[in-house]
């Protein structure tokens, strides 16, 4: 019976196999497969929404579905490197936003803009700046009015070098005002701030505040007045000459077949003059603003020179240093040497051998060593009034010293034994798992998962096979269901087969 | 009545086919969410957002909120039956809930994490219905400074957790605080401790290094030990030795100021339902008459945080829905699903659509509902995975924690991180330090630093103690960092 049953399990397995990796041979006609769309933030978000509307509308005009794939992190940087480790075949698109100049400017990354051919820009939104009705701000001019007052006025918003920080920034020089601008990290937290009047300006999109109360917009920094906020000024017509908007369109790695950019430039001419997509403009709160290569790449060359400017005003340029590596690697084997010959000497005159307690001990001190180290390395931007970055890292460092410190003369007179502890098996496991997950990335999780299951429970010394074969095997299909089909989450194939 | 008129109009927008359907479906969705480690519920609500798409609004949502309402309960399936908190807020779950699997117990502990969790979602529910604006202006009260005080209130609840040592259980929450550290500074575009290794730059993932914790770190120990072996032939569980309901019944007034704790702290934007269930933790082991009895199976231990966990979820939606802002991860990514169907979350919404807001409470309640059956039905599968050798599972749980590590941003470099933190959650336990501690450390550090720079920036150190607010939170910190000392003592006297 369960000698049967892994039959069928395995069967089932191959099955699986066959229908993943058979189906992977290209076509030779441009788009032969789905295309993918790569966002860098999380699903719900600005950029997200636009992309997912947009392959929602491609369906009506494209062979190939456009698929949206999240990979969050690092302000962009994480999106931008998986595209540029991918192939350049026309089968990854990135969604862009203008946020990504800053991002690589102040990471001083090794991604360059340069890497990428900008295929389109689909939308422009206006950045505009909002006041809690409180105040009874109605005009730039009431705002300005009010800077000149003893107290310093506060702008917020979201993030520190973020476009809506360089907007400040741009609109403090244009306007003359002189304020000080206060990070909430995030929008909501800016927006809750906003709420209880804590400032006299939020800069951010006209979305932001929608469906919320007690909030004005006084400006937005567009050329015309959005159709869907008919009430809205502009700057321009208050008569000043301030215009930043968020821009968000498609990328593809630098390198792609001709057809693939003209294939894609297409659709997206189709999407933005279809109907659903003037609806969606609208509920957003955004202008549609179609540029193809040419045009978006010009503007783009324009934006960093401005950025860069803006950047360097509000000093975040300037103070980044360069970390090297050797020194730093250096510096911790150095520091952990120190430190366990000092344990081992501050035994030598209590007891003989260093107990495990002491071991711990002696690592903790070691690693917040190397992270004081590094505190010093910091640097904070002049013209700015933020608080010290080292100020809590340090404050932990010299707790957890002190704490290791007393634990090392606490347990001077432990000794190490534990009774039947027997690391080696764990070693093995630990081993098991690097090798696991080096060669899963490369001939993917449905070769690599049935080995690493059926090896760790031959190791646990588990020996009945017909279970070992349903159990490993088992699993993968259960969740291949899981994941692929019923949470759409694809389990990786392996680079070797893509 | 206003509120009777709105639940009929609420009533009147759910009963029909498709949101029960959805409300089934989000349940069940949830439950595995919950249960498979690194699907968080704001993943898991992720995830099933396009899907909703094509819904109408009121579906869509009752789908969403579902998934939410029932991976908080899942994760604690997993936490009790395995050690590996299936979501972020099952982690004070394992503290007693393992301890009771390891006593051949689990069934203890699972039914009164279900029956908790089922109440604390009821209790949400009605005080989300009844409360929202007078809770709106308390969600809206929280500044910079309070959410410090908050941090450092959550923080002193190390002195319950430690255990045996709590010189020990402090060091563990340094390391978490310390690590947390590292990537963004909190006011600068800078990374901070990555050492040039650009995965690091954003800092360490939360989900990846608590699956490293508590699975991995739990499965090297009970290796070392042989436990693998030993368990084997106990793990027979006896599925007649259920739970006298008069045992249940003692919980009821734990579990109920259990829930109106995690409803409370769930509707303060940021603050979480995770930081809800340490502090309901820390309350009913205060409060209890058997506090020795906490991180050795204690049922009180297993009902107030996951009461608390599902209480959050009502009192997260109540700055989604009155104010606009969302209170938790999941709950930012239901504002997407709003603006998605042309609907904008906060106080137009109340006015506008009655219907639908009330729509989606009935929903939650009857969510609720049907999660206890499921639940009840689910007991009996996870009972015969315990019960499983610890050989077939272990492998299984390993790869799993994988899966879990690799897709919340599909990167390798997390899975990683993941191993890193089962090495050091192995090296941990060897010497008996509390792991909790450094996962408490990770939840709060960046809370604690981000509003205390900001609340600098903004004033002064003074302002901490003039703030009632503040000044009310860190008085509680203090009487609950030093409770249980003054308590030991006068025991000890006694």
């Amino acid at each position: 019976m369960k000698n049967y049953f892994a039959g069928i399990i395995l069967v089932i397995y191959f099955g699986l196999l066959g229908y993943l990796y058979l189906g992977l041979g290209h076509g030779d006609a441009y788009p032969a497969k789905p295309i993918t769309i790569i966002v860098h933030s999380k699903p719900g978000s600005a950029i997200d929404y636009m992309a997912r509307k947009v392959s929602e509308i491609a369906r009506k005009y494209s062979k190939a579905p456009f698929v949206v794939e999240n990979r969050s992190g690092t302000q962009g940087l994480v999106a931008m490197k998986h595209v540029l480790d991918n192939k350049a075949d026309g089968y990854t698109l990135l969604g862009v936003t203008k946020s990504f100049l800053s991002t690589v400017m102040v990471n001083k990354s090794k991604v360059k803009l340069d890497d990428f051919l900008f295929v389109a820009n689909m939308v422009s939104d206006p950045e505009a700046i909002i006041s809690n009705e409180n105040r009874g701000f109605n005009s730039i001019e009431d705002i300005i009015v009010d800077s000149k007052q003893e107290q310093k006025q506060v702008w917020i918003g979201p993030g520190t070098g973020s476009r809506d920080h360089l907007m400040a920034i741009k609109s403090w020089e244009v306007l003359g005002i002189d304020a000080s601008w206060i990070d909430y990290k995030s929008g909501p937290q800016s927006i809750l701030a906003l709420l209880r009047d804590e400032s006299a300006v939020y800069v951010g999109n006209p979305a932001d505040i929608k469906g919320k109360t007690g909030l004005k917009i006084i400006s937005i920094a567009s050329d015309n007045r959005l159709s869907s906020l008919p009430d809205i000024p502009t700057f321009k017509e208050q008569g000043y000459d301030l215009s930043e908007s968020m821009w968000r369109g498609f990328a593809f790695k630098k390198g792609v077949p001709d057809e693939a950019v003209e294939y894609v430039t297409k659709i997206l001419q189709e999407v933005v003059v279809d109907e659903e997509w003037k609806t969606y403009c609208d509920e957003t709160n955004v202008f549609s603003n179609f540029e193809k290569h040419l045009e978006f790449t010009q503007r783009i060359e324009q934006e960093v020179e401005e950025t860069n400017y803006y950047l360097n005003k509000a000093g975040l340029l300037a103070t980044y240093q360069e970390q090297g590596q050797i020194p730093i690697l250096f510096m911790f084997i150095l520091i952990i040497s120190i430190v366990f010959l000092l344990i081992l000497a501050f035994n030598k005159f209590i007891i003989k051998k260093i107990n495990y307690d002491q071991i711990i001990a002696g690592g903790i001190i070691s690693i917040s060593l190397f992270f004081y180290y590094q505190t010093i390395l910091f640097s904070i931007p002049e013209n700015s009034d933020v608080t010290n970055p080292a100020l809590i890292p340090r404050i932990w460092i010299i707790v957890l010293l002190l704490l290791s410190i007393f634990l090392i003369f606490k347990s001077r007179n432990k000794s190490y034994e534990h009774p039947n502890f027997m690391p080696g098996r764990v070693v093995i496991i630990i081993a098991f798992l690097i090798v696991y997950l080096i060669s899963m990335q490369w001939i993917g999780y449905f070769f690599t998962t049935p080995v690493f299951i059926l090896s760790t429970t031959y190791l646990l010394l588990y020996r009945k096979p017909a279970f070992m074969i349903i159990n490993a095997f088992g699993f993968v299909i259960f969740s291949y269901f899981i994941f692929n089909k019923l949470l759409h989450i694809d389990l990786p194939l392996g680079w070797l087969f893509i | 009545m206003g509120i009777l008129n709105d639940l009929w109009l609420g009533l009147q927008e759910f009963g029909h086919f498709l949101p029960i359907m959805m409300m089934f479906i989000g349940v069940i969705v949830g439950i595995m969410v919950g249960v498979l480690p690194g699907l968080s519920p704001s993943i898991g609500v992720a995830l099933m957002l396009p899907v909703t798409y094509g819904l109408d609004p009121i579906s869509a949502l009752v789908l969403l909120v579902s998934v939410y309402l029932a991976s908080n309960y899942g994760g604690s399936i997993t936490a009790i039956a395995i050690n590996t908190p299936g979501t972020p807020g099952a982690v004070a779950t394992t503290f007693d809930g393992y301890e009771l699997t390891k006593q051949g117990k689990p069934l203890h502990a699972l039914i009164t994490s279900l029956t908790a969790s089922t109440i604390g979602g009821l209790v949400g529910t009605i005080i989300l219905i009844l409360f929202s604006v007078p809770l709106a202006s308390l969600a809206l009260s929280f500044e910079s400074y309070e959410y410090f005080a908050l941090g450092v209130f959550g923080l002193t609840i190390i002195s319950s957790l430690a255990g045996k040592s709590p010189l020990k259980g402090f060091i563990s929450s340094g390391i978490g605080l310390l690590l947390i550290t590292v990537g963004f500074d909190t006011q600068l575009p800078f990374s901070r401790f990555s050492m040039g290794i650009p995965d690091l730059a954003d800092g360490i993932e939360f989900i990846p290094a608590l699956i490293g914790l508590f699975a991995l770190g739990e499965i090297f120990f009970s290796i070392e030990k042989g436990d693998d072996k030993k368990v084997e032939k106990a793990a027979k569980v006896d599925l007649s030795n259920t739970l006298p309901l008069k045992q249940l019944f003692k919980l009821k007034t734990l579990i109920l100021k259990s829930s109106v704790i995690g409803t409370l702290v769930g509707c303060i934007p940021g603050a979480g339902g995770t930081i809800a269930t340490f502090i309901a933790y820390d309350n009913a082991k205060n409060s209890s008459k058997n506090p020795e009895k906490f991180g050795k199976g204690s049922l009180e231990g297993v009902a107030a945080p996951e009461a608390a966990n599902n209480g959050s979820v009502g009192g997260a939606l109540v700055p989604l829905l009155t104010l606009g802002i969302p209170g938790s991860a999941s709950t930012a990514v239901l504002i997407g699903a709003l603006m998605i169907h042309k609907l904008n979350p906060g106080p137009e919404l109340f006015n506008k659509e009655p219907g639908l807001v009330y729509g989606i409470f009935i929903s939650l309640f009857f969510a609720n509902i049907f999660m206890f059956f499921v639940g009840l039905a689910g007991n009996k599968l996870w009972i015969k995975i315990i019960a499983a050798p610890k050989s077939l599972l272990y492998p299984l749980i390993l790869a799993l924690s994988f899966i879990g590590s690799y897709f919340i941003q599909n990167s390798v470099f997390d899975v990683g991180i993941c191993i890193a933190f089962g090495i050091l959650g192995w090296l941990l336990k060897r010497g008996d330090f509390p792991t909790a501690p450094v996962i408490l450390g990770l939840i709060l550090g960046k809370m604690i630093e981000e509003n205390l720079r900001l609340s600098l920036i903004k004033g002064d150190w003074i302002d901490f103690f003039t703030r009632p607010g503040s000044l009310i939170i860190l008085i509680l910190a203090l009487v609950s960092f030093f409770l249980p000392h003054i308590k030991r003592k006068l025991k000890k006297n006694n």
